[in-house]
């Protein structure tokens, strides 16, 4: 009875050892990727001259190089990506590509002063990493701000940043939830979601201060 | 998220935008220029200072009681100087906002659906309940006498919609300007942070705001 009870203990660590294993090493790879992320960041602002193109050419290296951009275009795209033909699909990636390189240039100034405090790491369920940090403005004009890196981590394959938690407000599912009702607005026609973005592309407002 | 009156919620949207660009941005941005930083942080004190006694009703009826003694301690000792002065500075950064919808959340009051309220913004029927209450429980409504109590306490509606628009002027500016659909954009940060308040995400920060059930749509696409 006793050896039976010792042999069922034994296959069980054995077969949830691998899985604590794989947790912990998808925990300490996604922390090591905003890790990386950010020190590639600041290398950049360190030299930044405030030059538009070299600021773009910047955050689009860093989109490609650390987010998951396949995934967060369908993403933000809700439901209504299936119904999406493949040219609308592709029009729609580059543009949100756009939309979102111009939203990060338009805002890069306020990363400058920043500094970052990486908290924790934390597996949520088998496909995401939640890793927190925090940013304090070094001026201390401003309060800390709390950021959640949100990582996908897929089995073979190396992490990449999907979503990022500013203050608890996530970026990504608020991009959804607006693109979603552009669609809505008109009848469920992606086309009018990609209109949208063009006209806002061709016609910028930015009218920050 | 129940936005059933969608269409009367847009067209106050729509005022409420109108009363932004001809009143509070103006204000708000010659007000974040004009007004010394000392002068701007004396009156976001002031009006966290009269939301104390709020967060100490309301920490009491959610059970939380080291936050509500940290709300009344702050109360008294910032009474001195109507606020204005924060006198316990370190300390203060440990006390969590609760207002009277949150108190409602926490008896398991449903939260009814998404109005955009003239001039107040956005609200669930729960949170706009709550806010009639916590506009009772202002400490110089209750116990205000005297001239200059009466003003300031006149003003602080006002005032406390000029700060705000003040601190967040980049970030409103970017939605109003930026966005495809600023009444969605607004109705997403909207639920967001209420959610994050309702489940004291905000107090723990570590804690991610979006339920993981919002990113099944990825992988259910992927394994079809």
């Amino acid at each position: 009875m006793f050896r039976r009870q010792m042999m069922a203990m034994m296959v069980a660590m054995l077969t949830l050892f691998p899985l604590t294993a794989y947790a912990d090493a998808r925990v300490t790879a996604a922390g090591a990727l905003v890790d990386t992320m950010i020190s590639d960041l600041e290398t950049f602002l360190a030299t930044d001259t405030g030059d538009e193109s070299a600021r773009t050419a910047e955050i689009d290296r860093v989109l490609n190089t650390y987010f998951d951009m396949d995934s967060i275009t369908r993403f933000s795209a809700g439901q209504y990506w299936r119904a999406a033909s493949s040219e609308q699909k592709t029009e729609y990636g580059s543009l949100f590509r756009e939309v979102l390189c111009g939203t990060i240039v338009r805002n890069f100034d306020q990363l400058q002063g920043l500094a970052y405090t990486a908290d924790a790491a934390t597996a949520k369920g088998d496909k995401f990493v939640i890793v927190s940090g925090t940013f304090t403005d070094t001026t201390g004009q401003h309060p800390a701000v709390k950021v959640n890196w949100r990582v996908l981590t897929r089995e073979g394959a190396a992490p990449k940043v999907f979503d990022i938690e500013i203050e608890n407000l996530s970026l990504l599912v608020t991009q959804k939830q607006e693109n979603v009702a552009v669609i809505r607005k008109n009848k469920g026609e992606f086309v009018a979601l990609i209109n949208a973005m063009k006209d806002r592309l061709a016609n910028p407002v930015h009218n920050d201060s | 998220m129940r936005d059933r009156y969608e269409g009367a919620n847009r067209k106050v949207f729509a005022f409420n935008m109108g009363v932004d660009s001809y009143v509070l941005e103006p204000v708000a941005g010659a007000y974040r220029d004009t007004v010394p930083e000392g002068g701007q942080t004396a009156v976001s004190n002031h009006l966290r200072w009269a939301s104390l006694p709020s967060t100490a009703v309301n920490s009491t009826l959610q059970g939380k009681f080291e936050n509500a003694a940290l709300a009344t301690l702050h109360f008294l000792v910032n009474g001195l100087t109507l606020g204005f002065a924060d006198l316990a500075a370190d300390e203060e950064e440990q006390i969590t906002k609760e207002d009277f919808g949150q108190t409602l959340a926490s008896w398991n009051v449903p939260e009814g659906s998404y109005h955009m309220v003239p001039v107040l913004g956005p609200r669930t029927t729960r949170s706009l309940g709550g806010t009639v209450v916590d506009f009772a429980l202002n400490p110089l409504s209750v116990f205000g006498t005297g001239d200059v109590v009466q003003t300031v306490n006149a003003a602080q509606a006002p005032v406390g919609a000029v700060s705000f628009r003040a601190q967040n002027y980049d970030a409103i500016n970017d939605v109003k300007y930026n966005s495809l659909d600023p009444y969605a954009r607004t109705r997403s940060v909207y639920y967001q942070s209420r959610q994050g308040l309702l489940e004291d995400r905000v107090a723990r920060g570590a804690a991610s705001a979006v339920s993981e059930d919002e990113f099944d749509s990825l992988f259910e696409e992927e394994s079809n």
